[in-house]
């Protein structure tokens, strides 16, 4: 039996007392840097991931034909739906194992509830909506911790495995690669303004659907081809993403505004003010990194920087092999696009064209 | 008509919800508006632009206050320019042509383009350093260049921008002399943009502000679609 979304059970609003939801609670990158600073380099023969280059998860070796991967998600609620926000941030936290080209195996749940706040069936729904999402990704969710909190919070650590010869990383882009992007963007915004009661009934169908999408067809249907890099679209925005991938291989690289989606009113809603408080910090973060050909719209370069929940995946591939891998994917029903591409050039930095 | 809201300790979107509900009255005139974040300040600022109202803010105490108005063709002093642009086409792009400087994209008006530290060439400047009278030329050459920035500075001439490549990124340098006068001219609004590939092969990057530093990729794009292009 699922919770209808427009029926969350009983009164009370699961978002009323969240002051940023979704992938905008994220500590910003720039903030990040500073604190991580002081951390000590974890280095090892058999840790083929870890916190450098901003890698999605961490990859430890085990034997030559297998890795385990390891991943930990967790945010406030981005919607009122008990059900549909467990089923949101256990998608996002997966996303990560599936970034690195693996499949998930085992899940553990990661969950603060204000039990004097909301009925006990709200934390009920919420459990459910992740158990549902894991299983959906053909994983186990064997157990978990929960803690009384006066913010709701819920995610979860991830394990997967995959062959080392397999690992898909942020740094292997090559020169002249085209960038494939495999959701449209704008879950920031579009967030808020449903928030806001500003979605249609079809634009509400439209974001569930793209934040409850598990990214292993993508995957699956980019194993067609030699993917060099690879990454999933979250909290950094598009252009974060997409500066890290560059800054990881040693590469420039260009975006076409013309060929990015965006989700149905989402520029519109920019324009109004429906910008989530992290997409100003990713702006902060990396807009030294960028140059813009021409001016763009406020609205259309808020949604670069718009942090992204359960965002599709952004790959690497040979210029040679873009054309097919977006036919493959929408025979699998993935509407992918080719944004743009890497360059030699200042590593990190992006050249935005319109088209 | 003028309204007061104090929208402090509401989250996102509430402070844009609220305020968009009372711009939907036609009476209101005036709205004064107390936020306690630069986030809320930025997105009803941006609420603002897209119901073509203007809006002044600024930090007070603890908060800020973001005041709204209407523009009206009566008191405003724009507004009668404001009809003539939209209602006649043919003048509209007159007053485009005739004020390159209101044109805010990177396309068209003057670029000066500086790819050396100096205003041509005096006769025995390319031996530098190895004579009296090499170095004298040399001097020479850059105070021409110095003359020529502060000449532009006063005759109203307004470029659409000044970019400098290869030694001309050495104008830069916050302990030359060329630093004040191009601080002036980017007061006029006139962009001043060095290639960031240059002053990291002058060692200058560390020292020029990041809006300041641009890419061979947007420098082709300013020559291309200038008007003109003048290089000292």
């Amino acid at each position: 039996m699922t919770t209808n979304p427009e029926k969350p059970i009983g009164a009370n609003q699961l978002t009323n007392n969240v002051k940023a939801g979704g992938c905008s609670a994220k500590i910003s990158a720039f903030e990040l840097k500073q604190i991580l600073a002081g951390l000590p380099k974890t280095k090892h023969a058999n840790l083929l991931s870890g916190i450098d280059n901003f890698e999605d998860a961490a990859v430890y070796k085990l034997s030559d034909e297998l890795a385990i991967i390891e991943s930990v998600d967790f945010f406030p609620p981005v919607v009122d739906d008990p059900y549909l926000f467990g089923q949101i941030a256990a998608n996002n936290a997966l996303s990560d194992i599936y970034a690195m080209g693996g499949k998930p195996l085992i899940a553990q749940a990661i969950f603060a509830f204000p039990t004097c706040d909301y009925p006990l069936a709200i934390a009920a729904e919420i459990l459910r909506g992740g158990a549902d999402q894991v299983a959906k990704a053909g994983a186990l969710l064997t157990g978990g911790h929960s803690i009384q909190s006066s913010e709701t919070i819920y995610g979860l650590a991830v394990t997967g495995l995959i062959n080392p010869k397999d690992i898909l990383t942020n740094s292997g882009a090559r020169p002249n690669d085209r960038i494939i992007m495999t959701k449209a963007i704008g879950t920031g915004v579009s967030l808020l303004a449903l928030k806001a009661g500003l979605l249609s009934k079809a634009e509400q169908a439209h974001l569930f659907s793209a934040l409850t999408t598990l990214n292993d067809r993508a995957l699956e249907a980019a194993r067609t081809v030699d993917i060099h890099a690879c990454t999933d679209v979250t909290g950094f925005g598009l252009v974060g993403h997409i500066h890290e991938m560059a800054k990881a291989s040693k590469l420039a690289a260009r975006m076409l505004i013309s060929a990015l989606r965006f989700f149905p009113s989402a520029q519109e809603f920019a324009k109004q003010g429906l910008v989530p408080a992290s997409a100003y910090g990713n702006r902060k973060s990396f807009e030294a990194s960028v140059s813009y050909i021409k001016d763009l719209p406020l609205e259309v370069s808020d949604l670069l920087y718009d942090p992204q929940t359960a965002g599709g995946l952004l790959l690497a591939v040979d210029e040679n092999d873009s054309a097919n891998l977006i036919k493959t994917m929408g025979e699998a029903g993935i509407e992918a696009t080719d944004i743009g591409g890497f360059i030699e050039g200042i590593p990190g930095h992006i050249d935005v064209l319109i088209s | 008509m003028k309204k007061s809201l104090d929208l402090r300790g509401l989250t996102c979107p509430e402070p844009v919800l609220r305020t968009k509900k009372l711009i939907d009255d036609p009476a209101l005139s005036c709205i004064e508006i107390l936020v306690d974040s630069e986030v809320n300040v930025q997105n009803l600022t941006r609420l603002a632009n897209s119901q073509k109202l203007t809006v002044v803010s600024a930090p007070e105490d603890l908060h800020y206050k973001v005041v709204l108005q209407r523009a009206t063709t009566e008191d405003h002093p724009g507004g009668h320019l404001h009809e003539t642009v939209e209602t006649g086409q043919k003048q509209a792009s007159t007053n485009v042509s005739n004020n390159s400087s209101t044109n805010t994209s990177t396309g068209s008006g003057t670029i000066i383009l500086i790819s050396r530290n100096s205003f041509g060439q005096a006769d025995n400047q390319k031996n530098e350093g190895d004579s009296d009278k090499a170095k004298r030329d040399y001097d020479f050459s850059s105070n021409l260049l110095n003359l020529f920035l502060q000449t532009l500075l006063q005759s109203g001439h307004e470029p659409r921008a000044i970019l400098m490549v290869n030694s001309g990124v050495k104008l830069m340098d916050p302990e030359g002399p060329y630093i004040k006068v191009l601080n002036e001219l980017k007061e006029k609004g006139i962009e001043v943009l060095a290639c960031g590939l240059c002053l990291d092969y002058y060692d200058l990057k560390g020292k020029v502000a990041v809006e300041q530093i641009t890419n061979m990729f947007a420098i082709c794009e300013y020559l291309f679609s200038a008007d003109r292009v003048i290089s000292p």
